[in-house]
Protein backbone atom coordinates (compact mmCIF):
# COMPACT_ATOMS: atom_id res chain seq x y z
CA UNK A 1 0.00 0.00 0.00
CA UNK A 2 2.84 2.38 0.84
CA UNK A 3 4.44 1.87 -2.57
CA UNK A 4 1.22 2.85 -4.35
CA UNK A 5 0.80 5.95 -2.22
CA UNK A 6 4.36 7.10 -2.77
CA UNK A 7 3.93 6.60 -6.52
CA UNK A 8 0.71 8.57 -6.35
CA UNK A 9 2.44 11.39 -4.47
CA UNK A 10 5.37 11.53 -6.87
CA UNK A 11 2.90 11.65 -9.74
CA UNK A 12 0.57 14.33 -8.41
CA UNK A 13 2.93 16.62 -6.46
CA UNK A 14 6.04 17.81 -8.22
CA UNK A 15 9.09 17.74 -5.98
CA UNK A 16 7.43 15.58 -3.33
CA UNK A 17 10.39 13.14 -3.34
CA UNK A 18 8.24 10.49 -1.70
CA UNK A 19 10.30 7.59 -0.43
CA UNK A 20 9.04 4.50 1.33
CA UNK A 21 10.90 3.25 4.38
CA UNK A 22 9.47 -0.21 4.85
CA UNK A 23 9.92 -1.62 8.30
CA UNK A 24 10.06 -5.25 9.35
CA UNK A 25 8.90 -4.39 12.86
CA UNK A 26 6.13 -1.88 13.40
CA UNK A 27 4.80 0.57 10.85
CA UNK A 28 6.27 1.66 7.55
CA UNK A 29 6.43 5.34 6.72
CA UNK A 30 6.79 7.63 3.73
CA UNK A 31 9.39 10.39 3.74
CA UNK A 32 8.49 13.48 1.76
CA UNK A 33 10.16 16.78 1.02
CA UNK A 34 9.44 19.22 3.86
CA UNK A 35 8.80 22.06 1.41
CA UNK A 36 5.92 20.21 -0.23
CA UNK A 37 4.10 19.06 2.92
CA UNK A 38 1.09 21.30 2.30
CA UNK A 39 0.57 19.96 -1.20
CA UNK A 40 1.18 16.36 -0.15
CA UNK A 41 -1.48 16.59 2.57
CA UNK A 42 -3.89 18.30 0.23
CA UNK A 43 -3.41 15.61 -2.41
CA UNK A 44 -3.98 12.81 0.10
CA UNK A 45 -7.09 14.44 1.52
CA UNK A 46 -8.69 15.17 -1.82
CA UNK A 47 -7.77 11.98 -3.68
CA UNK A 48 -10.87 9.84 -4.21
CA UNK A 49 -8.72 6.74 -3.85
CA UNK A 50 -7.28 7.34 -0.37
CA UNK A 51 -9.64 9.92 1.22
CA UNK A 52 -7.42 10.63 4.22
CA UNK A 53 -9.95 12.74 6.03
CA UNK A 54 -8.56 12.91 9.56
CA UNK A 55 -5.27 14.18 10.91
CA UNK A 56 -4.61 12.13 14.01
CA UNK A 57 -1.45 13.54 15.46
CA UNK A 58 1.78 15.37 14.67
CA UNK A 59 4.79 13.89 16.45
CA UNK A 60 8.10 15.65 16.58
CA UNK A 61 11.24 13.74 17.48
CA UNK A 62 14.67 15.18 18.07
CA UNK A 63 17.86 13.43 16.95
CA UNK A 64 21.31 14.52 18.03
CA UNK A 65 24.25 13.69 15.83
CA UNK A 66 25.96 10.44 16.79
CA UNK A 67 28.77 8.49 15.21
CA UNK A 68 28.23 4.89 14.19
CA UNK A 69 29.09 2.23 16.75
CA UNK A 70 29.33 -1.53 16.44
CA UNK A 71 25.64 -2.07 17.07
CA UNK A 72 23.97 1.14 15.93
CA UNK A 73 24.26 3.07 12.67
CA UNK A 74 25.27 6.73 12.57
CA UNK A 75 22.56 9.24 13.40
CA UNK A 76 22.11 12.36 11.37
CA UNK A 77 21.35 15.56 13.27
CA UNK A 78 17.73 16.46 12.58
CA UNK A 79 14.20 16.98 13.78
CA UNK A 80 11.64 14.61 12.36
CA UNK A 81 7.98 15.45 12.13
CA UNK A 82 5.57 12.57 11.69
CA UNK A 83 2.10 13.34 10.44
CA UNK A 84 -0.19 10.46 11.31
CA UNK A 85 -3.18 10.73 9.02
CA UNK A 86 -6.06 8.33 8.77
CA UNK A 87 -9.07 7.65 6.66
CA UNK A 88 -12.27 6.90 8.52
CA UNK A 89 -13.93 6.07 5.20
CA UNK A 90 -11.36 3.60 3.87
CA UNK A 91 -10.26 2.49 7.36
CA UNK A 92 -6.55 3.05 6.82
CA UNK A 93 -3.78 5.08 8.34
CA UNK A 94 -0.50 6.46 7.09
CA UNK A 95 2.68 7.91 8.56
CA UNK A 96 4.13 10.81 6.58
CA UNK A 97 7.54 11.96 7.73
CA UNK A 98 9.63 15.03 7.02
CA UNK A 99 13.16 15.91 8.05
CA UNK A 100 14.08 19.37 9.25
CA UNK A 101 17.41 20.85 10.34
CA UNK A 102 17.67 21.29 14.11
CA UNK A 103 18.49 24.98 13.92
CA UNK A 104 19.34 26.97 17.05
CA UNK A 105 17.72 29.35 19.52
CA UNK A 106 17.43 32.28 17.13
CA UNK A 107 16.89 30.23 14.04
CA UNK A 108 14.18 27.66 14.63
CA UNK A 109 13.39 25.09 11.95
CA UNK A 110 10.49 26.15 9.77
CA UNK A 111 7.76 24.35 7.87
CA UNK A 112 4.42 25.27 6.34
CA UNK A 113 1.40 24.99 8.58
CA UNK A 114 -1.35 22.61 7.44
CA UNK A 115 -4.10 24.29 9.45
CA UNK A 116 -5.84 25.21 6.23
CA UNK A 117 -6.33 21.52 5.44
CA UNK A 118 -7.23 20.06 8.83
CA UNK A 119 -8.31 22.28 11.69
CA UNK A 120 -7.05 19.72 14.18
CA UNK A 121 -3.53 20.67 13.07
CA UNK A 122 -3.92 23.96 14.95
CA UNK A 123 -3.33 22.56 18.43
CA UNK A 124 -1.04 19.76 17.28
CA UNK A 125 1.30 22.29 15.68
CA UNK A 126 1.17 24.51 18.72
CA UNK A 127 2.26 21.55 20.80
CA UNK A 128 5.08 20.72 18.42
CA UNK A 129 6.24 24.34 18.61
CA UNK A 130 6.03 24.40 22.40
CA UNK A 131 7.78 21.09 22.99
CA UNK A 132 10.23 20.89 20.08
CA UNK A 133 10.62 24.41 18.77
CA UNK A 134 9.41 23.96 15.23
CA UNK A 135 8.04 27.08 13.62
CA UNK A 136 4.93 26.69 11.47
CA UNK A 137 4.58 29.34 8.78
CA UNK A 138 1.04 30.58 8.28
CA UNK A 139 -0.31 29.27 11.57
CA UNK A 140 -3.29 31.39 12.69
CA UNK A 141 -2.48 31.33 16.42
CA UNK A 142 1.20 30.58 16.89
CA UNK A 143 1.62 30.42 20.68
CA UNK A 144 2.86 27.99 23.27
CA UNK A 145 0.18 25.66 24.54
CA UNK A 146 1.26 23.56 27.51
CA UNK A 147 4.09 25.66 28.93
CA UNK A 148 3.55 29.29 30.02
CA UNK A 149 4.06 31.93 27.34
CA UNK A 150 7.25 33.26 28.96
CA UNK A 151 8.95 29.88 29.26
CA UNK A 152 12.42 29.62 27.76
CA UNK A 153 13.50 26.61 25.73
CA UNK A 154 11.71 23.64 24.24
CA UNK A 155 11.51 20.83 26.80
CA UNK A 156 11.37 17.73 24.63
CA UNK A 157 14.60 18.49 22.81
CA UNK A 158 17.27 16.03 23.80
CA UNK A 159 19.77 18.74 24.78
CA UNK A 160 17.26 20.78 26.77
CA UNK A 161 18.42 22.35 30.00
CA UNK A 162 15.72 23.94 32.14
CA UNK A 163 16.24 27.54 33.19
CA UNK A 164 17.46 28.15 36.72
CA UNK A 165 14.45 30.00 38.01
CA UNK A 166 11.04 30.95 36.76
CA UNK A 167 9.23 33.99 38.22
CA UNK A 168 11.44 33.85 41.31
CA UNK A 169 10.92 30.13 41.89
CA UNK A 170 13.94 27.86 41.77
CA UNK A 171 13.31 25.05 39.30
CA UNK A 172 15.65 22.44 40.80
CA UNK A 173 15.85 23.20 44.55
CA UNK A 174 19.00 21.58 45.93
CA UNK A 175 17.30 19.94 48.89
CA UNK A 176 14.96 18.07 46.59
CA UNK A 177 17.56 16.74 44.18
CA UNK A 178 18.98 13.28 44.34
CA UNK A 179 22.63 13.68 43.44
CA UNK A 180 23.54 10.04 43.74
CA UNK A 181 23.04 8.99 40.15
CA UNK A 182 22.35 5.31 40.05
CA UNK A 183 22.93 3.00 37.17
CA UNK A 184 19.90 1.68 35.33
CA UNK A 185 18.40 -1.49 36.83
CA UNK A 186 20.40 -1.38 40.03
CA UNK A 187 18.61 -2.20 43.26
CA UNK A 188 19.93 -0.95 46.59
CA UNK A 189 19.31 -2.53 49.94
CA UNK A 190 19.29 -0.23 52.92
CA UNK A 191 19.40 -0.89 56.65
CA UNK A 192 16.96 0.61 59.16
CA UNK A 193 18.76 3.95 59.25
CA UNK A 194 18.80 4.25 55.48
CA UNK A 195 22.47 3.49 54.81
CA UNK A 196 23.14 1.39 51.73
CA UNK A 197 24.21 -2.13 52.66
CA UNK A 198 24.34 -3.85 49.30
CA UNK A 199 23.80 -3.12 45.63
CA UNK A 200 22.58 -5.79 43.28
CA UNK A 201 22.05 -5.73 39.56
CA UNK A 202 19.09 -7.26 37.77
CA UNK A 203 21.04 -8.04 34.67
CA UNK A 204 23.72 -9.98 36.48
CA UNK A 205 21.09 -12.27 37.92
CA UNK A 206 20.89 -10.42 41.24
CA UNK A 207 24.57 -11.08 41.84
CA UNK A 208 26.03 -9.05 44.67
CA UNK A 209 28.58 -6.67 43.29
CA UNK A 210 29.24 -4.89 46.53
CA UNK B 1 -34.64 55.13 22.92
CA UNK B 2 -32.33 55.55 19.96
CA UNK B 3 -30.54 58.42 21.61
CA UNK B 4 -29.84 56.36 24.70
CA UNK B 5 -28.35 53.55 22.70
CA UNK B 6 -25.98 55.89 20.98
CA UNK B 7 -24.70 57.20 24.30
CA UNK B 8 -24.47 53.76 25.77
CA UNK B 9 -20.99 52.35 25.55
CA UNK B 10 -21.10 48.65 24.75
CA UNK B 11 -18.21 46.27 24.74
CA UNK B 12 -17.65 42.59 25.25
CA UNK B 13 -17.06 41.50 28.81
CA UNK B 14 -14.22 39.07 29.43
CA UNK B 15 -14.93 36.40 32.01
CA UNK B 16 -12.54 33.71 33.15
CA UNK B 17 -14.23 30.37 33.63
CA UNK B 18 -11.80 28.34 35.68
CA UNK B 19 -9.12 27.13 36.30
CA UNK B 20 -10.99 26.39 39.53
CA UNK B 21 -14.53 25.88 38.38
CA UNK B 22 -16.65 22.81 39.10
CA UNK B 23 -18.07 22.66 35.58
CA UNK B 24 -14.70 22.38 33.89
CA UNK B 25 -13.99 19.00 35.55
CA UNK B 26 -10.44 19.84 36.46
CA UNK B 27 -8.15 22.75 35.79
CA UNK B 28 -9.29 24.03 32.43
CA UNK B 29 -9.47 27.78 31.98
CA UNK B 30 -11.85 29.09 29.35
CA UNK B 31 -11.55 32.77 28.59
CA UNK B 32 -15.04 33.82 27.56
CA UNK B 33 -15.93 37.08 25.87
CA UNK B 34 -19.60 37.67 26.56
CA UNK B 35 -22.28 39.96 25.31
CA UNK B 36 -24.51 39.89 28.40
CA UNK B 37 -25.45 36.20 28.71
CA UNK B 38 -24.39 35.21 25.21
CA UNK B 39 -20.90 33.93 24.52
CA UNK B 40 -19.17 35.67 21.63
CA UNK B 41 -15.84 33.89 21.86
CA UNK B 42 -14.30 31.20 24.02
CA UNK B 43 -10.56 30.55 24.21
CA UNK B 44 -9.46 27.47 26.16
CA UNK B 45 -6.18 27.71 28.04
CA UNK B 46 -4.65 24.40 29.05
CA UNK B 47 -1.42 23.27 30.66
CA UNK B 48 -2.28 23.62 34.34
CA UNK B 49 -1.85 19.89 34.87
CA UNK B 50 1.15 19.38 32.59
CA UNK B 51 3.40 16.79 34.22
CA UNK B 52 5.90 16.19 31.39
CA UNK B 53 4.78 12.60 30.89
CA UNK B 54 6.43 12.34 27.50
CA UNK B 55 9.74 13.63 28.85
CA UNK B 56 9.55 11.30 31.84
CA UNK B 57 9.00 8.22 29.72
CA UNK B 58 12.24 8.93 27.86
CA UNK B 59 14.18 8.19 31.03
CA UNK B 60 12.22 5.16 32.23
CA UNK B 61 12.38 1.57 31.10
CA UNK B 62 9.43 0.16 29.20
CA UNK B 63 7.79 -1.38 32.26
CA UNK B 64 8.35 1.73 34.33
CA UNK B 65 6.20 3.83 32.01
CA UNK B 66 2.97 1.98 32.92
CA UNK B 67 2.29 3.79 36.23
CA UNK B 68 2.80 7.12 34.48
CA UNK B 69 0.39 6.11 31.75
CA UNK B 70 -2.24 5.50 34.48
CA UNK B 71 -2.02 9.09 35.55
CA UNK B 72 -3.01 10.51 32.20
CA UNK B 73 -6.69 9.64 32.22
CA UNK B 74 -7.12 8.80 35.87
CA UNK B 75 -10.78 7.89 35.38
CA UNK B 76 -9.97 5.22 32.81
CA UNK B 77 -6.55 4.00 33.86
CA UNK B 78 -7.13 0.42 32.72
CA UNK B 79 -7.76 1.53 29.15
CA UNK B 80 -4.62 3.65 29.16
CA UNK B 81 -2.55 0.67 30.34
CA UNK B 82 -4.15 -1.66 27.84
CA UNK B 83 -3.30 0.63 24.93
CA UNK B 84 0.30 1.03 26.03
CA UNK B 85 0.87 -2.68 26.64
CA UNK B 86 -0.68 -3.64 23.31
CA UNK B 87 1.65 -1.17 21.57
CA UNK B 88 4.77 -2.62 23.14
CA UNK B 89 3.58 -6.20 22.66
CA UNK B 90 2.96 -5.57 18.99
CA UNK B 91 6.54 -4.35 18.62
CA UNK B 92 7.93 -7.28 20.59
CA UNK B 93 5.65 -9.87 19.01
CA UNK B 94 4.72 -11.20 22.44
CA UNK B 95 1.95 -13.74 22.66
CA UNK B 96 -0.48 -12.97 25.45
CA UNK B 97 -2.22 -15.95 27.10
CA UNK B 98 -5.93 -16.31 26.40
CA UNK B 99 -6.99 -15.93 30.00
CA UNK B 100 -4.99 -12.73 30.36
CA UNK B 101 -6.61 -11.24 27.27
CA UNK B 102 -10.07 -12.03 28.60
CA UNK B 103 -9.23 -10.49 31.97
CA UNK B 104 -7.89 -7.43 30.19
CA UNK B 105 -11.09 -7.05 28.20
CA UNK B 106 -13.26 -7.47 31.29
CA UNK B 107 -11.21 -4.82 33.09
CA UNK B 108 -11.32 -2.45 30.12
CA UNK B 109 -15.09 -2.76 29.80
CA UNK B 110 -15.69 -2.43 33.54
CA UNK B 111 -13.53 0.68 33.45
CA UNK B 112 -15.55 2.02 30.54
CA UNK B 113 -18.71 1.57 32.59
CA UNK B 114 -17.10 3.26 35.60
CA UNK B 115 -16.00 6.17 33.45
CA UNK B 116 -19.41 6.58 31.83
CA UNK B 117 -21.09 6.39 35.25
CA UNK B 118 -18.80 9.19 36.36
CA UNK B 119 -19.85 11.17 33.30
CA UNK B 120 -23.51 10.47 34.03
CA UNK B 121 -23.21 11.69 37.60
CA UNK B 122 -21.15 14.81 36.98
CA UNK B 123 -23.10 15.79 33.90
CA UNK B 124 -26.31 15.75 35.90
CA UNK B 125 -24.60 17.92 38.54
CA UNK B 126 -23.51 20.36 35.83
CA UNK B 127 -27.15 20.71 34.84
CA UNK B 128 -28.38 21.11 38.39
CA UNK B 129 -29.52 17.63 39.42
CA UNK B 130 -27.74 16.23 42.42
CA UNK B 131 -29.25 12.80 43.11
CA UNK B 132 -28.09 10.98 39.91
CA UNK B 133 -24.54 11.61 41.11
CA UNK B 134 -25.21 9.55 44.24
CA UNK B 135 -26.76 6.68 42.28
CA UNK B 136 -23.87 6.64 39.83
CA UNK B 137 -21.20 6.66 42.53
CA UNK B 138 -22.89 3.81 44.35
CA UNK B 139 -22.45 1.59 41.30
CA UNK B 140 -19.03 2.94 40.42
CA UNK B 141 -17.87 2.08 43.92
CA UNK B 142 -18.58 -1.60 43.27
CA UNK B 143 -16.31 -1.56 40.22
CA UNK B 144 -13.57 0.21 42.15
CA UNK B 145 -13.83 -2.40 44.92
CA UNK B 146 -13.41 -5.17 42.36
CA UNK B 147 -10.36 -3.44 40.90
CA UNK B 148 -8.98 -2.96 44.38
CA UNK B 149 -9.12 -6.71 44.89
CA UNK B 150 -7.53 -7.40 41.50
CA UNK B 151 -4.70 -4.92 41.75
CA UNK B 152 -4.51 -3.41 45.23
CA UNK B 153 -5.37 0.09 44.09
CA UNK B 154 -8.62 1.89 43.56
CA UNK B 155 -7.78 4.40 40.89
CA UNK B 156 -4.27 3.95 39.46
CA UNK B 157 -3.82 0.23 39.04
CA UNK B 158 -0.59 -0.75 37.29
CA UNK B 159 -2.47 -4.02 36.74
CA UNK B 160 -2.08 -4.73 33.03
CA UNK B 161 1.56 -5.53 32.37
CA UNK B 162 3.52 -6.16 29.23
CA UNK B 163 2.81 -9.80 28.43
CA UNK B 164 -0.35 -10.25 30.46
CA UNK B 165 -1.82 -9.08 33.72
CA UNK B 166 -0.20 -8.85 37.12
CA UNK B 167 -2.47 -11.20 39.02
CA UNK B 168 -5.14 -13.77 38.33
CA UNK B 169 -8.78 -13.30 39.25
CA UNK B 170 -10.77 -15.97 41.08
CA UNK B 171 -14.12 -17.64 40.37
CA UNK B 172 -15.64 -15.62 43.18
CA UNK B 173 -14.71 -12.44 41.37
CA UNK B 174 -16.34 -13.74 38.22
CA UNK B 175 -19.55 -14.44 40.14
CA UNK B 176 -19.45 -10.94 41.58
CA UNK B 177 -18.91 -9.35 38.19
CA UNK B 178 -21.86 -11.27 36.74
CA UNK B 179 -24.04 -10.23 39.67
CA UNK B 180 -22.93 -6.65 39.17
CA UNK B 181 -23.85 -6.83 35.48
CA UNK B 182 -27.37 -8.02 36.34
CA UNK B 183 -27.80 -5.28 38.89
CA UNK B 184 -26.48 -2.59 36.59
CA UNK B 185 -28.86 -3.59 33.79
CA UNK B 186 -31.74 -2.99 36.19
CA UNK B 187 -30.17 0.21 37.48
CA UNK B 188 -29.74 1.63 33.98
CA UNK B 189 -33.51 1.46 33.49
CA UNK B 190 -33.87 3.52 36.65
CA UNK B 191 -31.39 6.11 35.32
CA UNK B 192 -33.41 6.25 32.15
CA UNK B 193 -36.60 7.31 33.93
CA UNK B 194 -34.68 9.50 36.35
CA UNK B 195 -32.66 11.52 33.86
CA UNK B 196 -33.02 10.53 30.20
CA UNK B 197 -36.77 11.11 30.12
CA UNK B 198 -36.63 14.09 32.44
CA UNK B 199 -38.27 17.16 30.91
CA UNK B 200 -35.76 19.63 32.37
CA UNK B 201 -32.79 17.53 31.30
CA UNK B 202 -34.09 17.24 27.74
CA UNK B 203 -34.73 20.98 27.54
CA UNK B 204 -31.20 21.70 28.72
CA UNK B 205 -29.42 19.30 26.34
CA UNK B 206 -31.48 18.88 23.17
CA UNK B 207 -30.43 21.17 20.30
CA UNK B 208 -27.46 22.43 22.33
CA UNK B 209 -23.83 22.25 21.21
CA UNK B 210 -24.37 20.80 17.76
CA UNK B 211 -21.39 19.05 16.16
CA UNK B 212 -21.80 18.34 12.47
CA UNK B 213 -20.18 15.38 10.73
CA UNK B 214 -17.81 17.57 8.71
CA UNK B 215 -16.69 19.29 11.92
CA UNK B 216 -15.97 15.87 13.41
CA UNK B 217 -13.59 14.98 10.60
CA UNK B 218 -12.04 18.47 10.43
CA UNK B 219 -11.11 18.35 14.09
CA UNK B 220 -10.41 14.61 14.24
CA UNK B 221 -13.00 13.98 16.93
CA UNK B 222 -13.43 10.39 18.04
CA UNK B 223 -15.35 8.26 20.48
CA UNK B 224 -18.81 9.25 21.72
CA UNK B 225 -18.54 12.64 20.01
CA UNK B 226 -18.13 11.03 16.62
CA UNK B 227 -20.83 8.46 17.28
CA UNK B 228 -23.11 11.12 18.73
CA UNK B 229 -22.99 12.83 15.36
CA UNK B 230 -24.27 9.69 13.71
CA UNK B 231 -21.04 8.20 12.37
CA UNK B 232 -20.78 4.49 13.01
CA UNK B 233 -17.12 4.20 13.97
CA UNK B 234 -15.71 2.17 16.80
CA UNK B 235 -12.18 0.81 16.79
CA UNK B 236 -13.34 -2.28 18.64
CA UNK B 237 -15.36 -3.16 15.54
CA UNK B 238 -13.47 -1.43 12.74
CA UNK B 239 -9.90 -2.34 13.74
CA UNK B 240 -10.35 -5.08 16.33
CA UNK B 241 -7.71 -5.78 18.92
CA UNK B 242 -7.77 -8.37 21.75
CA UNK B 243 -10.77 -10.63 21.10
CA UNK B 244 -13.23 -7.90 20.19
CA UNK B 245 -13.70 -9.45 16.77
CA UNK B 246 -15.28 -12.51 18.41
CA UNK B 247 -17.71 -10.48 20.47
CA UNK B 248 -21.24 -9.63 19.48
CA UNK B 249 -22.21 -6.06 20.24
CA UNK B 250 -23.70 -3.03 18.58
CA UNK B 251 -22.18 0.40 18.01
CA UNK B 252 -24.66 2.89 19.44
CA UNK B 253 -24.94 6.06 17.35
CA UNK B 254 -26.77 9.33 17.89
CA UNK B 255 -30.28 9.35 16.50
CA UNK B 256 -31.31 12.92 17.18
CA UNK B 257 -34.24 11.50 19.12
CA UNK B 258 -35.02 14.58 21.22
CA UNK B 259 -33.51 17.31 19.08
CA UNK B 260 -31.07 17.61 16.18
CA UNK B 261 -28.45 15.00 15.33
CA UNK B 262 -25.16 15.70 17.11
CA UNK B 263 -26.46 17.64 20.09
CA UNK B 264 -25.57 17.16 23.74
CA UNK B 265 -28.45 14.77 24.30
CA UNK B 266 -27.16 12.46 21.57
CA UNK B 267 -23.71 12.29 23.11
CA UNK B 268 -25.28 11.57 26.48
CA UNK B 269 -27.52 8.86 25.07
CA UNK B 270 -24.65 7.23 23.16
CA UNK B 271 -22.71 6.84 26.41
CA UNK B 272 -25.70 5.41 28.25
CA UNK B 273 -26.30 2.84 25.51
CA UNK B 274 -22.59 2.02 25.38
CA UNK B 275 -22.82 0.79 28.96
CA UNK B 276 -25.43 -1.78 27.91
CA UNK B 277 -23.07 -2.96 25.14
CA UNK B 278 -20.19 -3.18 27.60
CA UNK B 279 -22.28 -5.42 29.84
CA UNK B 280 -22.88 -7.68 26.84
CA UNK B 281 -19.14 -7.87 26.14
CA UNK B 282 -18.32 -8.65 29.78
CA UNK B 283 -20.84 -11.50 29.85
CA UNK B 284 -19.39 -13.00 26.67
CA UNK B 285 -15.84 -12.67 28.01
CA UNK B 286 -16.73 -14.42 31.24
CA UNK B 287 -18.36 -17.22 29.27
CA UNK B 288 -15.28 -17.73 27.14
CA UNK B 289 -12.73 -17.43 29.94
CA UNK B 290 -10.73 -20.58 30.63
CA UNK B 291 -8.10 -21.66 33.11
CA UNK B 292 -4.49 -20.97 32.23
CA UNK B 293 -1.55 -18.71 32.88
CA UNK B 294 -2.01 -14.94 32.99
CA UNK B 295 1.50 -13.90 32.02
CA UNK B 296 3.25 -14.59 28.73
CA UNK B 297 6.95 -15.07 28.20
CA UNK B 298 8.70 -11.72 28.27
CA UNK B 299 12.42 -11.05 28.59
CA UNK B 300 13.57 -9.79 31.98
CA UNK B 301 15.26 -6.78 30.47
CA UNK B 302 12.96 -5.48 27.78
CA UNK B 303 14.58 -4.23 24.62
CA UNK B 304 12.16 -3.17 21.93
CA UNK B 305 13.58 -3.52 18.41
CA UNK B 306 14.37 -0.27 16.60
CA UNK B 307 11.51 1.11 14.60
CA UNK B 308 8.29 2.93 15.13
CA UNK B 309 4.65 2.14 15.56
CA UNK B 310 1.37 3.98 15.85
CA UNK B 311 -1.29 1.98 17.62
CA UNK B 312 -4.71 3.14 18.68
CA UNK B 313 -7.37 1.73 20.95
CA UNK B 314 -10.88 2.78 21.86
CA UNK B 315 -11.05 4.41 25.27
CA UNK B 316 -14.18 5.70 27.02
CA UNK B 317 -13.43 9.22 25.84
CA UNK B 318 -12.29 8.44 22.34
CA UNK B 319 -9.34 7.04 20.49
CA UNK B 320 -6.06 6.81 22.30
CA UNK B 321 -3.00 6.46 20.11
CA UNK B 322 0.56 5.74 21.13
CA UNK B 323 3.30 6.70 18.72
CA UNK B 324 6.40 4.91 19.86
CA UNK B 325 9.81 5.53 18.33
CA UNK B 326 12.37 3.04 19.54
CA UNK B 327 16.10 3.00 18.98
CA UNK B 328 16.57 -0.52 20.23
CA UNK B 329 17.53 0.38 23.79
CA UNK B 330 15.86 -0.25 27.15
CA UNK B 331 14.00 3.06 27.14
CA UNK B 332 11.56 4.55 24.63
CA UNK B 333 13.30 7.11 22.40
CA UNK B 334 10.07 9.05 22.00
CA UNK B 335 6.61 8.17 23.20
CA UNK B 336 3.99 10.53 21.89
CA UNK B 337 0.45 10.16 23.14
CA UNK B 338 -2.45 11.08 20.93
CA UNK B 339 -5.01 11.88 23.54
CA UNK B 340 -8.60 12.22 22.48
CA UNK B 341 -9.38 14.87 25.11
CA UNK B 342 -6.68 17.17 23.74
CA UNK B 343 -8.37 17.15 20.33
CA UNK B 344 -11.81 17.44 21.87
CA UNK B 345 -10.97 20.62 23.81
CA UNK B 346 -9.70 22.23 20.63
CA UNK B 347 -13.21 22.13 19.16
CA UNK B 348 -14.64 24.34 21.95
CA UNK B 349 -13.94 27.70 20.21
CA UNK B 350 -16.00 26.39 17.31
CA UNK B 351 -19.00 25.39 19.45
CA UNK B 352 -19.17 28.26 21.91
CA UNK B 353 -20.09 31.38 19.87
CA UNK B 354 -23.78 32.21 20.14
CA UNK B 355 -24.45 30.00 23.15
CA UNK B 356 -25.68 31.06 26.56
CA UNK B 357 -23.09 30.66 29.32
CA UNK B 358 -25.19 27.94 30.96
CA UNK B 359 -25.33 26.07 27.65
CA UNK B 360 -21.55 26.28 27.37
CA UNK B 361 -21.39 24.41 30.67
CA UNK B 362 -23.67 21.75 29.20
CA UNK B 363 -21.46 21.55 26.10
CA UNK B 364 -18.19 21.19 28.03
CA UNK B 365 -19.83 18.54 30.20
CA UNK B 366 -21.06 16.57 27.20
CA UNK B 367 -17.56 16.51 25.67
CA UNK B 368 -16.47 14.78 28.90
CA UNK B 369 -12.84 15.77 29.25
CA UNK B 370 -10.29 14.70 31.80
CA UNK B 371 -7.62 17.32 32.18
CA UNK B 372 -4.99 14.77 33.07
CA UNK B 373 -5.21 13.45 29.54
CA UNK B 374 -5.39 16.88 27.94
CA UNK B 375 -2.19 18.13 29.55
CA UNK B 376 -0.38 14.81 30.10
Amino acid sequence: MHKEISDFLNRSVSGADAQVISATVGDSAIYVNAKQILKVCEALKNSPEYQMNVLQVITAADYLAAAATETTPAVEERIELTYVIASFIKNSELLIKVKLPRGDKNNLPQIDSICSIWKSANWQEREAFDMMGVKFNGHPDHRRILCPDDWVGHPLRKDYVAMESYNGMTIYPEDKLNFKEREFGVRQKTDVKGAVTSISNYELGAKNIN
Amino acid sequence: MDVNQEKLKTELLTVNMGPQHPATHGVLRVEIKTDSEIVAEAIPHIGYLHRCKEKHSESLDYRGVIPYVDRMDYLAAMNMELGYCLTIEKMLGTEVPKRATYIRMVCAELQRIASHLMFFGTYAIDLGAFSPFLYAFQKREEILRLFEEFSGARLLYNYIWIGGVWNDITDKHIERILKFCDELSEELKKYDTLVSQNRIFIERTANVGLISQTLCYEYGLTGPLLRGSGIKWDLRKNRPYCFYDKMEFEIPVGLGEKGTLGDCYDRYSVRMREMIESIKIIRQCLQGIEAGPVMGKVAKVLKVPAGEIYFRTECPRGELGYHLISDGSKKPYRLKVKSSCFTHVSVLPELAPGQMIADLVATIGSIDIVLGEVDR
